[in-house]
């Protein structure tokens, strides 16, 4: 057994603690009601477990992040799968710190599948060690994607916090409006669960699709250049690349050829085969949704609130506003300011309009609204905590849109 | 209206004064009053809260109003994130926009292009934004400061009653109760000395007056919003300054290796020694990654040489003299510095080029050859010696082609097929020497059929070089970008204040506790922070505990809604 499966398999090893820990604090706050318990020593004990759980496969991650990094020779945040599992150890880092501090099972309920959501949607991701293109090669890999993922990591500990504070406080029978967005919200994050599932199930099946893509760009002397580049499928086609033709095509339930092309206008690399992804998640998600919904007998967002009735409103308002305050500067320091002196000294200017510093800069503008609204316009609760979960779907955007439809200087990140 | 800004302890407040400057007391009696206060910039007037403004006052006051600044900042946010739909203007070189858009992208990219969207972050509008926005940084932050500044750095130790119960966190006890179980009476003055002591611990700064008490922790923090709005100011001054002539240049230019180049509108010349690319090699691969069999480029690397001008810089005919200055090898990620100007690894081509080459002149007949002597490509020589023989250059085509007449021309002044034409004298030859047309490349003079064109002459005569090692090929065109940013420190400043402010003001909270005792034994306790009443709380319900009271966190913050 070489260094480079030690890795991987400390990695899964951590997936499934971070899995069984979110099941512990389940049981330590649905539990309380269970019957010849006294409910503040379960929740106590369940709690713990739950902790040394996360803190056993922070454990291991960290095992796995060093071990890589001995193995590449460079710090391990270099593409997007080792991004996406940095970002997962940082919500497990800022978690355990939050929850240090506020001591209340609910919150590793709700921050601990955010971790694993994310973890499994990097474990998609092709996890080869590559090599460093010269671009990369900096000390600022180290400093600004590091920085930048902790403080992307408090805002997901904000988000986790401001959901729970809506459904705690939300009257589902007379708020029509709220219960659907608060649905459409847990829907969002299935769809991301569904699409790690989506990949999962088809390479069991082996399914496979290739096509061949020409694709036209202009290089730097202003001179268009053609280039043709096979894309190759996991999930059954229902868009092809635009501008291309089917090389192989198992057929998939009586269809053997895609249904319709992608459009033009998506630039990112493989936008079309991003696109089919998604709409199989869409599709996935849809079909979770309904089964939950179908076993629940009512909507999800209602059916958790009764474990959230122990915790204080107030208490979560506050735990999500500090999460953000916390994450704040720490987001500002390495997504802009690190980014500006680390293009400063690769491309030669510390700001120029890239896609990616854009949504940077518009997370940043986002969450600077928010401080100011909650300071000076007293926006507190309800309005305070959709501001945060809608702040985190800005994040995501900003780490996985960009890449899915807009090409720029950071497409290397993406896969 | 006129407002009654007196209060009732006597004190002449500011027009627009919330809570009383010296004891706090509301001044406004019609709100709800079981609610909590609004302690916002502790109840002070802002200085844009006066009467009949004048135009300039209005502008101050539209722009001290924090609702309009983040009106400004959720504008710019959608303003940017519409710049982010299509590829801006300026990341082509050489694009026509009115065509490039429509054609690319449709009529939806066509119009985005009239709506000026394709150059967004050029447009005046988002410029204008910054701008409001820098207006806004320094009339809000005038606006609040210098009243909070006054109100915090003069404050009345015993505050009104109602000032202190509406707190969020607030608590109202008998002492003589929790006394009497122990069977002691109660000192008001030692008590609140006691209760001083306690909350000096805590690393309080504490203030009496008799039975009323101040603590104060962390007041710096509450500079922290002033602090990083002055950061973000110098940050968009300096942007802005980038604007003005001479504050900025940035250029893309192309260097051939071997080649020395004037970098415009300065007296520096860069040269360019050699450039480098490597890949990585197999074995620096994982044996997952070498499967795929991609190629990474590993190093990019000019060896560079700047030279500063000293002498005939701006004239032509003659040739300029320079002085290095400045040595270094260029990569991604490390760029050359001198005096400010700096170079950047951009990109790479392949360019194939003859620099120079060392033929010999060679007399087909004898077997003898002459030579050899150096011609190079660019600005070559007049003269050229080889053994007795001088050959003179009478005309260079450095890109040989032939016109629909015939005659020979030269389409570039890039040598890619160099054609020379000599005179050649010496021994055996014409006083007035035989011309000698002779092209370097071997492509180039069977193309253009060199033997043919020279006739009987290259019967006898021949030009050639002897092996590769003769000629001498610059491979690659290294391109570097040109910089010179004086804003940069000004940038740098701007975004370590900002980030001082930011950590002052979110890392540490300003945390203060009023109490008084009337009446010889009746507590009132209010406290009030500016963030975390979690940790505010548990500091109340501690120093309260140490008294000898026991009390609930959590119950300090409902003690308003239970009166």
């Amino acid at each position: 057994m070489n260094l480079e499966s030690v890795s991987s398999t400390a990695l899964l090893i951590a997936f499934i603690l971070y899995a069984v820990s979110f099941f512990l604090f389940v049981i330590a706050v649905t539990g309380k009601k269970w019957s010849s318990r006294d409910p503040e020593q379960h929740t106590r004990k369940w709690a713990t477990l739950g902790l040394f759980a996360a803190i056993a496969g922070l454990a291991a991650q960290l095992v796995f992040f060093f071990t890589r990094w001995y193995v590449a020779g460079h710090i391990p945040t270099s593409n997007m799968f080792e991004f996406m599992t940095f970002l997962a150890m940082m919500i497990m880092a800022a978690f355990v710190v939050i929850y240090l501090i506020y001591r209340s099972a609910v919150i590793g309920m709700f921050a601990l599948p955010v971790g694993v959501v994310i973890l499994a949607y990097a474990l998609v991701f092709p996890p080869d060690i590559q090599p460093l293109i010269p671009a990369l090669q900096s000390y600022w890999l180290y400093i600004h994607v590091t920085t930048a993922a902790l403080g992307e990591a408090f805002f997901a500990v904000g988000f986790a916090a401001g959901l729970m504070y809506l459904i705690r406080v939300t009257d589902f029978r007379n708020s029509k409006r709220e219960r659907r967005s608060l649905e459409f919200v847990i829907y969002v994050v299935l769809v991301i669960l569904a699409f790690v599932i989506a990949v999962y199930t088809f390479k069991g099946m082996n399914y496979s699709a290739s096509f061949e893509q020409e694709t036209t760009r202009i290089d730097q002397n202003g001179q268009e250049v053609t280039e043709v580049g096979v894309v190759d499928y996991v999930l059954p086609p229902l868009v092809k690349p635009y501008n291309s033709v089917t090389v192989e095509m198992k057929p998939f339930l009586g269809m053997t050829e895609p249904l319709f092309e992608a459009p033009s206008w998506m630039n990112g690399v493989n936008a079309g085969r991003k696109l089919n992804t998604f709409i199989w998640s869409v599709i996935f998600g849809a079909v979770l949704y309904a089964l939950i919904r179908l076993v629940l007998r009512k909507p999800i967002s209602e059916a958790i609130q009764p474990a959230l009735s122990g915790m204080d409103a107030e208490d979560l308002d506050e735990i999500s506003y500090r999460a953000i305050a916390i994450g704040f500067p720490i987001f500002s320091l390495g997504a802009l300011i690190f980014a500006m002196i680390w293009a400063h000294e690769a491309w030669g200017r510390f700001w120029g309009w890239d896609p990616k510093e854009v949504w940077a800069l518009i997370t940043w503008l986002f969450y600077a609204a928010y401080l100011h609204l909650r300071l000076s316009r007293s926006w507190h609760g309800v309005r305070s905590s959709w501001l945060s979960v809608i702040g985190f779907i800005v994040v995501m955007f900003t780490l996985i849109g960009v890449n899915l439809i807009i090409a720029g200087l950071h497409s290397y990140a993406g896969v | 209206m006129i407002d009654n800004t007196k209060c009732e302890c006597g004190h002449q407040n500011h027009e627009g004064t919330v809570l009383c400057e010296s004891c706090g007391k509301p001044l406004h009696e019609d709100e709800d009053e079981t609610k909590p206060l609004e302690m916002r910039y502790d109840g002070v007037a802002r200085l844009s809260q006066r009467k009949n403004p004048s135009l300039l006052n209005r502008v101050w006051n539209f722009f001290s109003s924090v609702k309009v600044a983040i009106y400004l900042i959720l504008i710019t946010l959608v303003g940017a994130a519409l710049g982010t739909v299509y590829p801006q203007e300026n990341m082509f070189i050489n694009i026509d926009p009115s065509v490039y858009y429509k054609e690319t992208y449709g009529t939806l990219g066509h119009i985005y292009y009239l709506l000026g969207l394709s150059d967004t972050y050029g447009s005046w509008w988002f410029k204008a934004l910054l701008v409001m926005i820098g207006a806004s940084l320094v009339i809000c932050s005038l606006d609040r400061v210098l009243p909070l500044y006054r109100a915090l750095s003069k404050q009345q130790i015993r505050k009104h009653l109602s000032f202190i119960l509406r707190q969020k966190v607030a608590y109202k006890g008998d002492l003589a109760q929790a006394s009497a179980s122990r069977g002691s009476s109660v000192d008001a003055g030692q008590w609140v000395e006691d209760a001083a002591k306690t909350l000096r611990k805590k690393g309080y700064r504490v203030h009496t007056d008799g039975t009323a008490l101040l603590a104060e922790k962390n007041r710096f923090s509450r500079w922290g919003p002033y602090i990083n709005h002055i950061g973000l100011i110098i940050f968009l001054l300096a942007v802005l300054m980038r604007g003005l002539p001479g504050w900025h240049m940035d250029k893309y230019m192309g260097f051939l290796e071997g080649e020395t180049v004037k970098i415009p509108d300065t007296p520096y010349y860069l040269k360019n020694e050699q450039f480098n690319v490597t890949f990585y090699e197999e074995d620096e691969m994982t044996d997952r990654f070498r499967e795929r069999g991609q190629t990474v480029p590993k190093r990019f690397e000019t060896k560079a040489v700047l030279y500063v001008c000293e002498e005939n810089c701006d004239n032509p005919a003659k040739e300029p003299v320079l002085k290095e200055v400045a040595r270094h090898n260029i990569l991604v990620n490390d760029p050359l510095e001198y005096k400010g100007l700096l170079a950047y690894q951009f990109d790479f081509a392949l360019t194939p080029r003859l620099v120079s080459v060392s033929p010999m002149l060679r007399n087909k007949q004898s077997g003898q050859s002459y030579g050899p002597f150096t011609i190079k490509m660019k600005n070559p020589g007049v003269e050229y010696e080889a053994g007795p023989y001088k050959l003179v250059l009478k005309e260079y085509f450095p890109d040989f082609s032939l016109d629909e007449k015939g005659m020979p021309i030269t389409v570039t002044n890039e040598p890619n097929a160099p054609a020379f034409v000599f005179s050649i004298t010496g021994p055996g030859l014409p006083a007035e020497g035989v011309p000698y047309l002779y092209f370097p490349r071997e492509a180039d003079k069977a193309q253009f059929r060199q033997d043919e064109i020279n006739g009987a002459v290259s019967q006898v005569w021949d030009i050639s070089v002897n092996s590769m090692e003769d000629v001498e090929i610059a491979n690659y065109t290294s391109y570097l970008n040109i910089r010179k940013d004086i804003a940069l420190p000004y940038i740098w400043a701007g975004a370590a204040i900002f980030m001082l402010g930011v950590i002052i003001g979110t890392y540490w909270q300003h945390r203060r506790i009023w109490l008084r005792i009337d009446n010889g034994s009746e507590l009132a306790l209010g406290a009030h922070t500016n963030k975390n009443w979690y940790a505010m709380r548990k500091d109340v319900a501690w120093m309260l505990s140490q008294m000898g009271i026991s009390v609930d966190p959590k119950q300090l913050s409902d003690e308003v809604k239970k009166a």
